[in-house]
């Protein structure tokens, strides 16, 4: 009986059994991990498109008499504005206080506007004004209602007053979804008050005149003006105004009215990396070119694994290399001739970032031409071509494959690098344009998502449009590496 | 063929040629002679030097590391090994063909036009006419007249051997080295490559390596036999295969090894 070798056979068939599970495991979990990654990134992504919508505009009253320099704050968020009225602002967030009665009016002021987002008309009692943190603004599209009061004291001399309306400085009626009219809903018993309907989008600021209502007594306070800022859809979803404003070219996240615009940190980045590209394709391409056609043998051996070593320096050692050395560098050359404020600008993030990548991309472009076949090099050189004319005829347009797929793998590694970005760029958040942009401060794709994750209000709509431009990032990175993969195994010669 | 009364000219002569690779001894004290316009088989088993020999001739052994050679060598005319020898030179007037087709990554024309261009600065209609000319002594031109920019790898391994081989002849060499040119096609079209081989021998000196003993027979009227870098034997092929003088050429031709 032979049963040694069969038993062998057999062991080596449980081995290769096991190790074919294993591979297949491996090759599966990692497709699963970054299809993961992404659904996950998906997933977060969502909490960019639930938002609410503010109202935005700023509506008050104003003594005819009173200089306009003393112009009331019109903040529908705040509650209580008052004409020359001190110390009812600056309330702390969610704090309620009543309506302030006239005999707390008395000498302070004497024409009042009151606003209330919640409740309506029929059971305010007491009237209590409620303030929310300045951040978190009214939701336009909500359920409550905005009412506007607004009466005066009996100390008031006028006739009438001015209700002036108009929109916050950063307000973009552009990015909301919501229509507002400003609508006068209860005019005071016996006064004749002209119609109120005003269109906010297509009339964003403006004043109207109106007669005067004095009321007698406390009670009465609510028996004057009633204003109501009323919303009506205008058709655009949530998606698509989040979509809009994603497009646009601001990037303020933390702002009253935060702008979520990826254009400065995607061009920012883009720049970046076709800077580091452009930099670095000359001394990668003359490298691998150096080390796969004119490198004695041995220089060779010790030169590749120094060279693919140097792609492994910590980026952020990278970065204080570039803050220590090309920063101060720059600024002394290019600095003075363009007016440089900071050594940390996109031309340092660039130039770095050329250095991270040299190693990479000639590293494959190096492995590419190296697999150009013999045959090709001795069909070259029997036809009495000289190195030069075979490696420009020759070698190098055999190897254009694999030579694009070394500048794309390289441009994937640079564009979703975050710490030279973080350290060299400055952290503006600026639309690139111009030529001065380049040496100006910037900020972005990786960078923000790292700096900005840090401090960030979980599951909030700038939480999600982290996640989103961290999703657009890894969508660019991935197909440039598909891509480059793709051609460089289109690449790996076949003959 | 007719033998013409005039003393016989060698197109490539070589002397007590050495060759090392590093500390192996790959060519011992190689004689070898081949007459002008005729076809020289050489012929031997695998690793016995025949290869390394023709590659001498345009010295393209000198890419390997730790390739020395020694002797004295006269191919068209030239020294390859002169201190003063012009690479360029001797290659435009060796043409080589390989075991497996290598046609450049580029269409029909540019694989043919390329060295040309370079070498002589033909340009225009007068590389047009060239090229032409150029596949049609390859019997080429008829299979790919209608798709000169298309790329040669999609040529078939028989007509991308023939391209090469146009490729060769467009340089204007006077001889050509063939280093088993068939070993990688089909008995079709290596039956259309032997049919070239015996037209150009009109105009070239023809050197081919080969391990198809009928190849040797059909195409050579010289044959050189090759065994552990030696020469064992070289002589008229049909002289050769009939009596050979050597018992391990009488034993190689008839199969007892090889």
């Amino acid at each position: 009986m032979r049963s040694g070798p069969t038993n062998f056979m057999k062991k080596g068939r449980v081995i290769d059994w096991i190790m074919e599970r294993l591979v297949a495991f491996c090759g599966v979990a990692i497709g699963l991990m970054v299809v993961g990654m992404f659904a996950y990134l998906a997933l977060e992504s969502r909490y960019a498109f639930d938002r609410k919508f503010p109202y935005g505009f700023r509506i008050a009253a104003q003594p005819v008499s009173a200089p306009r320099s003393e112009a009331v704050e019109m903040d529908p968020n705040a509650s209580i504005l008052t004409s020359h009225m001190d110390g009812m602002d600056g309330l702390d967030d969610k704090e309620s206080i009543p309506m302030p009665t006239l005999a707390e009016l008395q000498g302070v002021a004497t024409l009042a506007t009151g606003s209330l987002v919640e409740g309506d008309l029929k059971n305010i009692d007491p009237l209590m004004l409620a303030r929310d943190n300045w951040q978190s603004w009214h939701d336009a599209g909500g359920q409550r209602k905005f009412l506007l009061f607004a009466f005066a004291t009996p100390e008031h001399q006028d006739k009438s007053f001015v209700l002036r309306w108009e929109p916050d400085a950063a307000f973009d009626a552009d990015l909301s979804v919501h229509n507002l009219r400003l609508k006068l809903i209860k005019a005071p018993v016996g006064i004749d008050a002209p119609a109120v309907d005003i269109d906010l989008r297509a009339r964003p600021r403006g004043e109207i005149e109106l007669p005067v209502f004095i009321a007698r007594s406390d009670d009465e306070r609510t028996q004057g003006y009633v204003f109501e800022l009323e919303s009506t859809p205008t058709g655009i979803s949530a998606i698509g105004a989040t979509l809009r404003g994603f497009f646009k070219t601001e990037w303020a996240p933390t702002t009253q009215y935060p702008r979520y615009g990826l254009m400065p940190l995607l061009l920012s980045t883009v720049i970046i990396t076709i800077l580091a590209i452009l930099f670095a394709i000359g001394p990668a391409l003359l490298t691998a070119l150096y080390l796969s056609e004119f490198a004695p043998h041995r220089l060779r051996e010790w030169l590749k694994p120094i060279i693919e070593l140097l792609a492994s320096i910590p980026t952020v050692v990278l970065g204080y290399f570039g803050l220590m050395i090309v920063a101060p560098g720059l600024m002394a050359t290019v600095g003075k001739a363009f007016g440089m404020e900071s050594g940390r600008s996109l031309l340092t993030a660039a130039v770095v970032m050329a250095v991270l990548i040299i190693p990479t991309i000639a590293s494959i472009a190096e492995d590419g031409l190296r697999n150009i076949p013999r045959s090709l090099r001795d069909g070259a050189e029997a036809l009495g071509l000289t190195s030069t004319e075979s490696i420009r005829r020759v070698i190098l347009p055999a190897a254009r494959p694999a030579l694009y797929a070394a500048l794309l793998l390289g441009f994937a590694r640079a564009i979703g690098e975050t710490m030279i970005v973080w350290i060299l760029s400055g952290g503006t958040p600026a639309m690139p344009t111009g030529v001065d942009a380049l040496v100006a401060s910037t900020r972005g794709i990786a960078d923000t998502v790292g700096i900005e994750m840090a401090n960030v209000e979980f599951e909030q709509p700038h939480y999600g449009h982290l996640f989103l431009i961290g999703l657009v990032l890894f969508a660019i990175t991935i197909v440039c590496n598909l891509l480059g993969q793709r051609l460089a195994r289109r690449a790996a010669w076949r003959s | 063929m007719v033998a013409v009364a005039s003393p016989v000219k060698h197109a490539v002569r070589a002397e007590d040629v050495n060759l090392y690779y590093g500390t192996k001894h790959a060519l011992k004290g190689v004689n070898f002679a081949a007459p002008s316009r005729q076809v020289t088989a050489m012929i031997g088993p695998s690793g016995c030097g025949k290869s390394s020999f023709l590659r001498c001739l345009n010295r393209m052994n000198d890419r390997i590391p730790g390739a020395k050679v020694t002797g004295k060598f006269e191919v068209a005319g030239m020294d390859p090994y002169a201190k003063n020898a012009d690479l360029m030179r001797l290659r435009r007037a060796v043409g080589m063909l390989f075991q497996k087709p290598n046609p450049f990554p580029s269409s029909v024309f540019e694989n043919i036009a390329l060295a040309p261009s370079l070498h002589y600065g033909i340009k225009g209609s007068t590389l047009e006419g060239m090229v032409e000319e150029t596949l049609k002594r390859a019997a080429l031109w008829d299979e790919v007249k209608d798709h000169l920019r298309r790329s040669a790898l999609e040529l078939s391994g028989g007509q991308q051997q023939r391209l090469c081989l146009a490729r060769m002849l467009a340089v204007e060499p006077e001889i050509l080295l063939m280093d088993e040119p068939c070993s990688a096609l089909d008995p079709i079209s290596t039956g259309k490559i032997e049919d070239l081989i015996s037209e150009l021998s009109k105009d070239y000196t023809v050197l081919i390596v080969t391990h198809n003993l009928q190849q040797a027979h059909r195409v050579s009227s010289q044959l050189a036999f090759f065994m552990l870098g030696e020469l064992v034997e070289m002589g008229d092929t049909e002289a050769v295969f009939e009596s050979a003088q050597s018992e391990v050429t009488r034993d190689y031709l008839s199969g007892r090894f090889g």
